[in-house]
């Protein structure tokens, strides 16, 4: 039972002290999504000034938790906060990180934590932050550079249609442990924004 | 409370509003477990609509629940009833018990004994949409709290204020000054004079009268662990709401809410219910049939791990 302000910042975004980035910017996309005026699940729970608290303590956790060296200069001054609330919720976590995936994988219906879709610049954006090359995505998708250019840049012009496209889409997102899905509706938008096609 | 190795595990259902699933999840859960092997108790507890015997197409019930408690069976067993599904029994009358709501805690409790002492594996026992006290005894009593509620803000509105209810009662049992217990009962009421709005308020008040009854406070937050069910949910969006739910229950009032599984919404589960056969039972390949039986897969797997609402 803590105060937002006396939480940290991976207790603001639940994730353990050793998230790597991919799992904070989950947190943060689900974070984000969870409390924002319109999400029913803060429906009657939160006060408007609580919801701004909230909304600056999550947006200060992704600033500092997605900067190496913002998050070890954090991590020394408040090393005595976070060893105690990882060494207190260690087991809680390592239930929780399974019951999610349990929850994810079943039906047909598999999701992900996060209401936005991606597009290609966002995919950009997350990748460059994750400190991972087009040159290594290249390599585990077998997509050429090129493609993965055009669809970071969201050249509709230059793309194959949304049929050929899809696989492409697919395949990079899972390089980056995102959920395909959010990234194909988030081309489909595009798509559809730019008109035709 | 010592188990033995055959554990008999109660879950209660309750919270949301009427109409969000628990008698369907009850039953259906029910019925999947003793497909697993394990003998089933369930229990109707609901204080104005009983009606597990009619999901279960079974006549309303003989002997109850009551008629134990009134002494006209002498034994509880006696009172239970067969369902027709292996492995299953029903037992109802449990609404008699809630409605009472001045039952002392130790009448309860010897009650709830009574209700372990039967031959069983798993005990599922349908609270209905009430918060009464009694109710909120029964769901912090058992080994699992589940709240059942629908992607709808009215019934997450409902189950919200289950939850603060169940909490705040929790908490107040576990503090042992009458300072500590009043301030608690005051900030039940929203508008109360103390100005206390949150769990977290309430904290520091409590702290500012009685240091050790803070830090009570505190445990009785980190061990409560109540679960939810997200019924009738139609698309991913909805399904993501039961994490957020999560997520609001540990920021509002630093809990950990489990979130079990969710159950799509599905013309399947009205008709079997017009045709009074159980849904896991008539139609098995249903999608709300799938997902009730991979909850209860969940739940026989959950008591493996510590758990404790
Ligand atoms: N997953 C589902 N898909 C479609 N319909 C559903 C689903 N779950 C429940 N329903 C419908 O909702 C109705 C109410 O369900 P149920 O009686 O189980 O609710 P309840 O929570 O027990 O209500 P009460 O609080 O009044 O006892 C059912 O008649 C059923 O038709
Ligand atoms: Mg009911």
């Amino acid at each position: 039972m803590k105060r937002i302000e006396e939480q940290t910042h991976y207790e603001i975004l639940e994730v353990s002290p050793d998230a790597d980035l991919k799992e904070i910017q989950r947190a943060y996309d689900h974070a984000k999504e969870t409390f924002h005026a319109d999400s029913p699940a803060i429906y009657s729970l939160f006060s408007e000034e609580e919801m701004r608290k909230i909304q600056a303590a999550i947006e200060e956790a992704y600033r500092v938790l997605m900067d190496e060296a913002l998050r070890k200069s954090y991590h020394q001054s408040h090393s005595h906060l976070i060893e105690r609330s990882s060494s207190e919720k260690q087991t809680e976590k390592s239930v929780k990180s399974s019951e999610i995936k349990s929850s994810l994988s079943f039906t047909d219906l598999s999701i992900e934590v996060g209401e936005m879709t991606y597009r290609g610049r966002s995919l950009k954006q997350i990748r460059e932050k994750l400190g991972i090359d087009l040159k290594a995505i290249s390599a585990k998708t077998k997509i050429n550079i090129k493609t993965l250019e055009l669809i970071e840049e969201e050249d509709l012009e230059h793309l194959p249609a949304m049929v050929y496209l899809k696989g492409f889409l697919k395949a990079y997102a899972r390089a980056l442990n995102l959920d395909a899905q959010k990234l194909i509706e988030g081309y489909f938008e595009l798509f559809k924004e730019k008109g035709k096609k | 409370m010592t188990r033995d190795h055959h554990q008999r595990v109660i879950w209660t259902i309750g919270g949301g509003k009427g109409g969000s699933g628990k008698s369907f999840i009850t039953t259906n859960i029910g019925i999947c477990l003793s497909k697993l092997g394990a003998r089933v108790i369930l229990i109707d507890a609901d204080l104005g609509g009983a009606n597990l015997h009619t999901f279960l197409g079974i006549l309303p019930p003989g002997p109850t629940l009551s008629d134990f408690i009134k002494k006209r069976v002498s034994h509880l067993k006696e009172a239970l009833i067969h369902t027709g599904v292996p492995n299953l029994q029903l037992l109802t009358g449990a609404q008699d018990l809630l409605n009472a709501a001045d039952a002392k805690s130790a009448q309860k409790r010897k009650l709830l004994r009574s209700i372990k002492s039967l031959e069983s594996d798993y005990i599922l026992v349908d609270l209905g949409g009430g918060n009464a006290l009694s109710v909120l005894d029964f769901f912090l009593m058992s080994d699992g709290g589940i709240l059942v509620a629908t992607p709808e803000p009215t019934s997450i509105e409902n189950t919200y204020r289950f939850l603060k209810s169940a909490f705040y009662r929790r908490l107040r049992q576990a503090v042992s000054s009458f300072s500590a217990k009043s301030l608690i009962d005051e900030a039940m009421d929203r508008k109360n004079e103390a100005g206390i709005r949150t769990p977290y308020e309430l904290l520091r008040e409590v702290r500012r009268i009685n240091e050790e009854d803070g830090r009570k406070m505190v445990e009785e937050a980190a061990t409560f662990h109540p679960n939810l069910i997200l019924n009738q949910v139609r698309s991913k969006k909805d399904i993501e709401i039961g994490f957020s739910i999560r997520s609001a229950c540990q920021k509002y009032f630093g809990i950990q809410l489990h979130y079990l599984g969710y159950i799509v919404y599905d013309q399947d589960v009205g008709n079997s219910i017009r045709k009074r056969r159980p849904l896991v039972l008539e139609n098995y390949r249903s999608k709300a049939a799938q997902c009730v039986s991979e909850i209860a897969s969940r739940l026989a797997d959950s008591h493996r791990m510590p758990h404790g609402i």
